[in-house]
């Protein structure tokens, strides 16, 4: 492993995009341009909800969401319990799709393309947007195996290249000097943070473009939530992040977009600080200052 | 000491209670599985043991005196036919009760035929599929009695375990796993290879090995399909009897010889030394694949 290689870290490094194996990038992209810039000739939003509505049978989840989510941002979801953002969050890779009884209405695009259209690949669509849940929840094989377990899967890598991705990887999320010398372990006796950190790094491997974050920070101690967030802040230029969140003030430190869900409804949207300090609506002013939880 | 007891403070009583109950009742319970487990193992190395001979293991049965190879070989050849026909059937059946069979509008797992028929089929007497298994196959189909058939009945006697105890050890695995598993885009198989099924592999292995330590101590089905051969095993599926541990202890006791009395000790010691080298090799396998689980941090 060799220090040039990129790693990710920091604001104005883009996340390699390219396909470890072969070096290429994915699609007809110019490489010259795409190292520049990667998102060169790619909608400004990577994601845009149009009309959303999730049914789970009868009972509605939430109805006519119209969101986009611009490219390269964090977008914080915010609520309380049973408001629908992580409904909402589940849909946007189709983690919902084999949950019995769900109904969508609308559509969400990515990249301009309806992710149920019939040409679109699950397992290629989960790569593009991975997924962190509320649990840390490393695969049962060693800490090594666990980031390259989604590289594995689709086959980016294989052989030695593994352990340069896992040591690429494990660096990029902090973990590296806390692992290097146990990569051979059990990934549960890492502690609950480094644990989390790990499936971001797992996350990672596989060259998302669009991260889902499920409550990331809530089974975490304040000083591994501070790790995280700060990993995730430092992720957003290349990375598009969306994170549900019942911390208030996560959302608020991390995030440059916020959400606000309630009761099946998206009641207010905009940047951040303009969301928490000046909020239009009644609910949401209630919300965010803790008159309402 | 009655009194003593009776003149406790109330608190105190009921601790004892408590602990007379569950202490001295577990170790009860505890002493009603061991002690015939010490038992069994204490009379067949008592009686085997003061006339053991190796030679057992090298030479075949002559009528009911010799040695026992070919009794072994049958034993060991029925139960990797065993291993193979009734493991692929009942881990795959599990896999699909389990994974693949989905759920009903009112939230419970469908596949409650296939469930109750494995349930039904693990009732049967071993008997009865064995004097199926001699209708059907060894009479209808003019296999005669041979290894086929025999493999045939003990893996659908089996099959049941081995299906229940997949299916009871993958709904155990944590649904984080599988959602992790999704959520980085593995195909349904693959992650059920990779990270499912790993975490599954101690109540797999469990059941193949209780299903592989019935087939080795089956009697009567065997009498039935397999028949009985003072011939090593030779690898004809059909047509062809074979000889298993099972014969001697059941059939040579009734023999007014020693040494068939001595070869019916000398194969009740080696079943149980299979089942025990079973056991261990079970231990070993679950001990190798779960050193990265959750429950050994």
């Amino acid at each position: 492993m060799t220090e040039s290689s990129n790693n990710g870290v920091g604001p104005n490094v883009p996340l390699d995009r390219r396909d470890p194996a072969t070096g290429q990038a994915p699609g007809p992209v110019d490489p010259a341009l795409e190292a520049i810039d990667p998102d060169r000739g790619r909608p400004a939003n990577v994601i845009a909800t149009r009309g959303l509505s999730l049914r789970f049978g009868d009972k509605t989840i939430l109805s006519g969401i119209d969101m986009l989510f611009p490219r390269g941002t964090i977008t914080a979801l915010i609520g309380p319990t049973g408001s629908g953002k992580s409904t909402f969050l589940r849909t946007l890779n189709r983690m919902n799709d084999k949950v019995s009884g769900f109904r969508y209405g609308g559509d969400v695009l990515l990249d301009d393309e309806s992710i149920w259209a019939s040409h679109q690949d699950l397992l290629a669509l989960r790569r593009r947007v991975g997924m962190l849940f509320q649990r840390p929840n490393p695969f049962p094989m060693s800490i090594r195996d666990n980031v390259v377990a989604g590289v594995k899967a689709h086959r980016i890598a294989k052989g030695k290249q593994l352990d340069v991705v896992a040591e690429e990887r494990l660096r990029q999320v902090g973990l590296w000097d806390a692992a290097k010398d146990r990569l051979g372990d059990s990934p549960f006796r890492l502690s609950g943070g480094q644990q989390q950190l790990l499936c971001l790094a797992r996350a990672l491997a596989v060259g998302p473009e669009v991260l889902l974050l499920d409550e990331p920070t809530s089974s975490l101690d304040p000083i591994s939530t501070e790790n995280v967030e700060a990993m995730l802040k430092s992720l957003a230029p290349a990375l598009t992040l969306i994170v549900v969140t019942h911390n208030l003030g996560q959302a608020r430190r991390v995030s440059h977009h916020t959400m606000f869900f309630y009761d099946g409804a998206l009641v207010e949207h905009g940047p951040t600080e303009v969301l928490f300090e000046h909020p239009r609506e009644d609910q949401t002013e209630r919300y965010v200052t803790g008159r309402m939880g | 000491m009655a009194k003593e007891v009776t003149a406790l403070p109330s608190p105190r009583r009921r601790h004892l209670a408590n602990w007379l109950f569950f202490r001295v009742g577990s170790m009860l319970a505890l002493l009603l599985v061991v002690g015939p487990v010490l038992w069994v193992v204490v009379t067949v190395v008592a009686n085997a043991a003061p006339h053991w001979k190796w030679s057992v293991l090298t030479t075949t049965t002559q009528g009911t005196s010799g040695g026992l190879e070919n009794a072994v070989l049958g034993t060991l050849l029925l139960l990797l036919g065993v291993l193979v026909i009734a493991g692929v059937i009942g881990v795959a059946g599990g896999i699909y009760l389990a994974e693949l069979v989905g759920t009903k509008a009112n939230g419970k797992p469908r596949g409650g035929v296939f469930r109750a028929a494995t349930e039904v089929l693990s009732g049967v007497p071993s008997i009865v599929l064995g004097y199926v298994g001699f209708t059907a196959l060894v009479v209808g189909l003019h296999w005669q009695l041979s290894l086929l058939p025999a493999w045939i009945v003990l893996s659908v006697m089996v099959v049941p375990y081995i299906a229940r105890g997949t299916e009871t050890a993958l709904r155990q695995v944590p649904t984080v796993y599988r959602e992790g598993a999704e959520a980085l885009g593995m195909p349904l198989g693959y992650g059920l290879r990779k990270v499912v099924l790993r975490s599954a592999i101690p109540g797999v292995v469990t059941s193949l090995l209780i299903a592989l330590a019935i087939s080795a101590g089956e009697t009567a089905p065997l009498l039935y399909t397999a028949g009985w051969s003072v011939d090593n095993p030779s690898f004809s599926l059909l047509h062809k009897q074979v000889g298993y541990l099972t014969y001697p202890v059941w059939e040579f006791w009734d023999y007014p010889s020693k040494q068939a009395h001595y070869l019916s000790f000398d194969a009740a010691l080696l079943l149980v030394v299979i089942v025990l080298i079973l056991l261990v090799t079970a231990r070993l396998i679950v001990a190798r694949t779960q050193r990265h689980a959750e429950s050994r941090r």
